[in-house]
């Protein structure tokens, strides 16, 4: 037991007593809100600070999921309550977020929050107190090397895997028309650089010489000088493992030197609904990979697209599907467990119950390996005649790849 | 070769946008010893502004410079009267790093609310377009963001050197006390001149967005190099902060090559440092900031 789980326990021993000695008042120290009250449900999220955007989608995305809960009848026939805190995308307010949650609030549950760098230290609480933990967003590799057995990532793949479809693709390609060299920039974040890292190294295997392998500060305001570093290799394809403005920001700089690769593939960005609106007209050919689409025939997506797109007038995000799968895994669990509650006892019925079972969610049939690595990858879309279509693996497609590149 | 002569070409066109960011934070501090934090916040501001105007009216976001800039002016000298002169003298230094830190927050918390956390870009039809000069690729954008830093820093110089009140603006940096007891109504001048910082930062941030993605906490990324120019470059000096944004920016292009971008980062730091070693009143201003 190291020293900051012995303070964990040692605060949590002074707020029970504080409890038992009637000095909170109110409510009663054990069972927690057990009974036929609501379920709590807390989660902290980046509301503010450099992941607000996507951390106010995984939002509207356990809203609508809890509403949708509510509609039907509750959870165990108990109606669903979420208690959101802002941790302006910060490492350490994140972990104190969960403390007080689980020690103050005593919430029922808790969701995980948006971005791999939230995820890890909020996990590492929840696993101090026994507590399930499943989370929208932590693809990284290192989410899952940290020894956490109450973890599960809920969407279809990690980082390392959401290129698969792309790389078997480009390996399977005649000799003659395969790309021989390969351009990689990437974001120092453990899921932008996981993502970028995995297809390297699959291609490089194959033969794809790596001709520029950069990485920048998340912090990063221009992209010239990492663009003409791309450009002046002429690399026969360019690579990003990218969040959303760095993509965008380096698109834009790759254009204005005139690079015109054969393949251009970036995470995250282009399937963003803002994306054609901030690079215009030159998306054509612009790959990239994405655990979630609207149109998928999974049996609850249909379901969950009429609801979303009902309560907000558009259809949902990767953001909003990743949060909803959330729901749906711990709902998944609790029905199965038939409990809901803090108790160690029921949580760990919970986190048992995911270890050795299926789920079907928005996003496809999910199970996960003992680290909480979720067995499958990512589709790959593209934009085809103005519009982003799913065009790998074969068995999904909307559309056939478009290589080499149209230019931009 | 190529790749040399393409990087000092870009680090050139980011040295003059950097100069032009930078050079409302020096007159600030040179006129009032005020460290202004959110200046970065008002640089965003200016760009959301544009963006605005360019989304609503489909008009070229240059134009907006015509009501942004009075108008930054205006919201200058409204600072500058209602907050920062009521600092104490004595600590007047640190504490307008706390005042202008919550300034910030609040004009990054109100673009937040205003305009969402979703990322903007002006949508201009010449985003990608370039000229090619010597084998160097030139993008029409930075070239524009270049041009309006030179135009906008000369002219600052110029109304500085030539111009009355450009003389009592200097004679309230070197000396308030003097310049009061020669009629210079120095409350009004550190008035106007935190109203001319802040018009700067309004072009600035024009010049930003045609570049630029702009979200509300991006302020934060530049708040840091921004501060390492103007020390570099001599708290104060208008002048030192172009040469000293240019070499900068030069020097952090041409390290990106064989250091790469993180390493590149670095070198603002390392000057900030080193600068602050061998010649804390910065290597290309004046004396002002020797009295700090």
């Amino acid at each position: 037991m190291d020293l900051a789980q012995r303070m964990r326990i040692g605060a949590l021993g002074a707020v029970a007593a504080l409890l038992v000695s009637g000095c909170f008042g109110g409510r009663p120290a054990e069972g927690g809100s057990g009974g036929d009250g609501p379920i709590r449900i807390g989660v902290s999220l980046p509301l503010t600070g450099d992941f607000s955007e996507p951390g106010k989608g995984v939002q509207r995305g356990y809203e609508a999921w809890a509403k949708h809960v509510n509609d039907n009848g509750g959870l165990l026939g108990r109606q669903v309550e979420l208690t959101v805190l802002d941790d302006q995308s910060n490492a350490d307010r994140v972990a104190a977020d969960y403390e007080k949650l689980i020690n103050s609030d005593r919430v029922d549950l808790v969701f995980g929050p948006f971005s791999t760098r939230l995820v890890i230290p909020a996990a590492q609480v929840a696993r101090d107190y026994g507590f399930l933990f499943v989370e929208p967003a932590g693809a990284a590799a290192e989410v899952f090397n940290q020894g956490f057995d109450n973890l599960f990532y809920a969407a279809p793949a990690v980082a390392q895997d959401h290129y698969d479809y792309l790389a078997e693709a480009i390996i399977a390609m005649p000799e003659a028309t395969r790309p021989q060299t390969a351009a990689y920039a990437a974001m120092d974040d453990p899921f932008a650089q996981g993502t970028a890292n995995g297809l390297k190294e699959k291609l490089a295997k194959a033969g794809v010489r790596t001709v520029v392998d950069e990485v920048y500060p998340p912090n990063t305001t221009d992209f010239g000088s990492i663009a003409a570093k791309i450009a002046d290799s002429r690399a026969d394809i360019v690579v990003g493992g990218t969040q959303y403005q760095d993509a965008v920001n380096l698109i834009v700089a790759l254009r204005q030197l005139n690079y015109q690769p054969k393949l251009a593939a970036f995470s995250t960005a282009p399937t963003n609904p803002e994306f054609p609106e901030a690079i215009g007209a030159q998306t054509e050919g612009i790959l990239s990979p994405t655990g979630y689409t609207p149109k998928a025939d999974y049996p609850s997506n249909k379901e969950f697209v009429d609801f979303y797109t009902r309560e907000h007038g558009a259809a949902p995000t990767e953001d909003e599907a990743n949060a909803w799968t959330t729901g749906q895994v711990v709902a998944a669990a609790v029905n199965a467990s038939g409990c809901a509650d803090p108790s160690p006892e029921c949580q760990r019925k919970l986190i048992d119950w995911l270890h050795g079972n299926e789920v079907q969610t928005v996003v496809g049939p999910l199970k996960w390996d003992s680290a909480g690595r979720p067995q499958g990858a990512h589709l790959i879309q593209q934009y085809v005649g103005g519009e982003i279509r799913i065009v790998l693996p074969a068995d999904a497609k909307e559309a056939e790849l478009v290589y080499p590149k149209p230019a931009w | 070769m190529s790749l040399v002569f393409q990087s000092l070409v870009l680090g050139v066109l980011m040295g003059g946008l950097y100069a032009l960011l930078a050079a409302g934070l020096t007159l600030y501090f040179g006129v009032m010893r005020v460290v202004m934090i959110a200046h970065s916040a008002f640089l965003v501001l200016a760009a959301y502004l544009a963006w605005t105007f360019t989304v609503h009216t489909g008009l070229d976001p240059m134009l907006s410079l015509l009501v942004t800039v009075p108008l930054f002016f205006v919201l200058g000298v409204a600072v500058q009267r209602l907050l920062v002169a009521r600092l104490r003298p004595a600590t007047l230094t640190m504490m307008s790093v706390l005042l202008t830190f919550a300034v910030a927050l609040v004009v990054e918390g109100m673009l937040g609310f205003v305009f969402s956390g979703t990322h903007r870009r002006i949508p201009l039809s010449y985003s990608g377009a370039r000229l090619e000069l010597f084998g160097a690729s030139v993008a029409l954008v930075k070239l524009i963001a270049f041009g309006l830093a030179v135009v906008t820093l000369v002219g600052l110089h110029v109304l500085l050197k030539v111009t009355r009140f450009g003389q009592a603006l200097r004679a309230t940096m070197q000396h308030r006390e003097a310049a009061r007891l020669l009629g210079v109504d120095t409350d009004r001048v550190a008035g106007f001149g935190f109203g001319l910082g802040l018009a700067t930062a309004a072009v600035g941030g024009t010049a930003l967005a045609l570049d630029s993605t702009i979200y509300p906490s991006l302020h934060w990324h530049w708040i840091g190099p921004l501060m390492a120019i103007i020390v570099v470059g001599g708290l104060g000096s208008v002048a030192g902060a172009a040469v000293a944004a240019l070499l900068l920016g030069v020097g952090q292009n041409l390290l990106q090559i064989p250091l790469g971008t993180t390493w590149a980062q670095t070198f603002f730091y390392a000057a900030l440092f080193l600068t602050l070693i061998l010649r804390p009143q910065g290597f290309f201003g004046g004396r002002l900031a020797q009295r700090f």
